[in-house]
């Protein structure tokens, strides 16, 4: 189908004895803004890592990506940074970033795939490896008045306060320009203030950068206001996919959030 | 808007300046061009006049250096540059003709008070300059691509076996043919030597490496004894390398009386050793700030998030290797046919060590910070000498004497402890606390 971007089916994942995942369907529309929501445990992350490439499904796994104007492509037959390649960006939950480096090195990291600089080139510093670095950073530029991050550019990533950590690693995927922006949770331990500037940045990625949102998210207030369509997953299954509102109505996410005891008074 | 406040950038208040091309190189252009002035005019001028002359022409080129720098807010290319700051640029200036004027400076007959050892520092300074290019590549594989290794000597073998192939066997002493066959070698067998890494990481990289050390080992004992037998390979006498006669126009290249120029004696060594090193330390800091570089650095602190980015891990982990092997190679020939032979002994698991005391008392993190460690480890036994015979009182410790050797370790050892205890990033670290103080102390006084 032309207007999903991203189809998996039946992906199971295990450790040992434990099925992180068991058999989950889903379909991400081209251009929505997708939740992936449940308590923690449910296997949200796991799902993620599965698509992205981190960790193997189990056989009879798909999951297909279908960039705009190419042909589909299997994931399954790819390795993590192939994926990355192929246009699925991913951001992690307790922070990907490199502490050490300073948020300028760690927003060009987001561009790798896009400079051809070979090691020689950039050894010797030639004209055109000048001219690239210089292009990454334009393409750095907008990511940097996007998101506010002018006044830290120099400074370590490692020194910074957490919320402003979250907005580099943001910033990194989308200086990917990826066609799937795939977010672990991106607004967790963060202020009121600063979630609502999240959601206006993910905004932004969605409606004026063309990416489509993965969103994994524990709190269901803000999914619930941005989402086009939530899927639920509660100790590895899914239990509940659809709209916000008819999440909110759906007996079995109320229990698997509040406890089963809650939802039956 | 935002929960944090903006630090307040540093130049946020300078005003907007620029400084015409002609500003930006004129400081380099005469710290590149007063120092041969200098040297030339070896007799006629008193030897303090040209210690004053010096000194002012270090002052002037760090003050022009420092006042035309770009100020206000840079572009992207002005950021770019490697000497952004004023203070990065004055201490670049000086540096530059800190290393041209050293040898000039060296080769006179000049002699210091209380036999400070004067005749000796040249030679230090050209094992220094040896030891900082393999140490820097050694730190870019170890320290900043975090790939533990110590097959380091085991590539300064290689490159000995290099040269003793190309350079003695089929060239009869031309180094500069095995130099870049070292570098392809280097990096060849460089690549091989890191696929251990794919798989291992930390310790176990670290003996996996290590393994390899005595593979090379048994491949140069071999080597050495199929073709020189136990005395070793002769680099020197009819090896020594040389200035090719269709190059002798060049400025300051005087044949000798039998019209060869053998690149033989200090003075020599150090002008075919100091921009070697400076190109190639120059070449890895270039590796490390573009697009390659970066992905070692994020390959060294979280590799899974290095692949989601789009870094092929296994590549670049190689590709590291494959640098630095091809660099540490290259100073193996350059210390081949410095030190003029290499016998069977001369590689050994202690060197190795020394490397690793270099680049950990050097800085880490940082590759010039290798400078500082060759620094360190060469002329503090150079000191250690001179304070036992000369220095009042010390020289009349006889228990100092005695154990030259076991002391000179001890308390080598003993300022290895104490650096790493206060200052983890090393002399790098230390060297760049100075330069911020020296430069804050100067902005305050004026503009």
């Amino acid at each position: 189908m032309s207007d999903e971007i991203l189809s998996f089916e039946n992906l199971t994942v295990q450790f040992g004895g434990v099925r992180a995942c068991d058999a989950i369907d889903g379909h991400v529309k081209r251009g929505s803004l997708f939740a992936l929501i449940g308590p923690n445990g449910a296997g949200k992350t796991t799902l993620v890592n599965a698509i992205s490439g981190v960790y193997k499904p189990l056989p009879g796994a798909q999951v297909q990506f279908h960039p705009a104007g190419k042909p589909t492509e299997d994931l399954l037959s790819y390795r993590p940074f192939q994926i990355a390649r192929l246009g699925v960006a991913r951001t992690f939950q307790n922070l990907g970033l490199f502490m050490g480096e300073n948020v300028l090195t760690n927003l060009l990291l987001g561009r790798y795939i896009h400079e051809h600089t070979r090691l020689i080139e950039g050894g010797l510093f030639t004209r055109r490896a000048v001219k690239r670095e210089l292009a990454a950073r334009q393409a750095i530029e907008r990511v940097v008045d996007l998101l506010d991050l002018g006044a830290f550019k120099r400074e370590p990533v490692g020194d910074l306060p957490y919320g402003v950590q979250k907005r580099v690693e943001f910033g990194r995927v989308l200086a990917m320009e990826p066609e799937l922006l795939m977010l672990d949770e991106p607004m967790a331990g963060m202020s009121v203030d600063e979630k609502q500037d999240m959601i206006r940045y993910i905004y932004a990625a969605q409606d004026e950068l063309d990416m489509t949102v993965f969103l994994i998210e524990h709190d269901m207030s803000v999914v619930m206001s941005i989402a086009d369509h939530v899927m639920v997953l509660d100790f590895g299954q899914k239990i509940a996919e659809g709209t916000p509102a008819e999440m909110q109505q759906d007996e079995r996410v109320i229990a698997a959030y509040l406890g089963t005891e809650m939802a039956e008074n | 808007m935002t929960a944090v406040e903006n630090p307040a950038p540093q130049q946020e208040d300078s005003p907007t300046y620029r400084p015409s091309t002609i500003q930006r190189l004129l400081p380099f252009a005469v710290a590149a061009v007063v120092p041969f002035i200098l040297g030339s005019t070896t007799e006629n001028v008193n030897f303090w006049w040209k210690a004053l002359i010096t000194v002012v022409v270090l002052a002037v080129v760090a003050r022009m250096a420092w006042v035309w720098t770009p100020r206000g807010e840079l572009t992207h290319r002005e950021d770019m540059r490697l000497w952004r700051t004023p203070s990065d640029r004055s201490w670049a200036a000086v540096t530059t003709f800190g290393l041209l004027v050293l040898p000039f400076i060296l080769a006179s007959d000049f002699t210091p008070p209380m036999d400070f050892p004067w005749a000796t520092w040249f030679a230090v300074v050209n094992l220094v300059l040896i030891f900082a290019m393999g140490a820097a590549a050694f730190n870019l594989l170890v320290g900043y691509s975090g790939q533990i290794s110590l097959a380091h000597v085991a590539f300064l073998a290689l490159g000995s076996i290099v040269g003793g192939i190309v350079g003695v066997q089929w060239s009869g002493g031309n180094m500069w043919v095995a130099l870049p066959a070292a570098a392809l070698a280097g990096a060849v067998v460089g690549a091989i030597s890191g696929l251990p890494a794919l798989r291992l990481k930390h310790l176990y990289l670290l003996l996996a490496t290590f393994g390899f050390h005595f593979v090379m080992m048994l491949v140069w004992r071999e080597y050495l004894q199929e073709y020189f037998g136990f005395v070793g390979i002769r680099f020197k006498g009819e090896n020594s390398p040389r200035i090719a006669s269709w190059l002798h126009w060049l400025p300051g290249i005087d044949p000798d009386d039998n019209g060869e120029f053998i690149i033989t004696g200090q003075f020599r060594w150090y002008w075919v050793l100091m921009p070697i090193t400076v190109l190639s330390i120059l070449f890895m800091v270039n590796v490390v700030r573009t697009r390659e570089g970066r992905a070692f650095a994020a390959v060294r602190d979280r590799d899974v998030s290095a692949s989601l980015l789009g870094i092929n891990v296994a590549r670049s982990k190689l590709l590291a290797f494959a640098l630095s092997s091809a660099v540490v190679s290259m100073s193996g020939v350059l210390a081949s046919f410095y030190i003029g032979s290499r016998g069977e002994d001369s590689f050994n698991v202690q060197t190795v060590l020394n490397y690793a005391i270099i680049i950990v008392v050097g800085g880490f993190s940082s590759i010039q910070g290798a400078i500082f460690g060759s620094a360190f480890f060469w002329f503090l036994p150079e000191w250690f000498k001179w304070a036992r015979e000369e220095l009042w009182i010390v020289r009349d410790i006889d228990f100092l004497s005695d154990y030259p050797s076991e002391i000179d370790l001890a308390i080598k050892g003993f300022l290895v402890v104490i650096i790493l205890m206060f200052k983890p990033d090393g002399l790098a670290g230390l060297w760049k606390d100075v330069k911020g103080w020296i430069g804050r102390s100067l902005a305050r006084r004026g503009p």
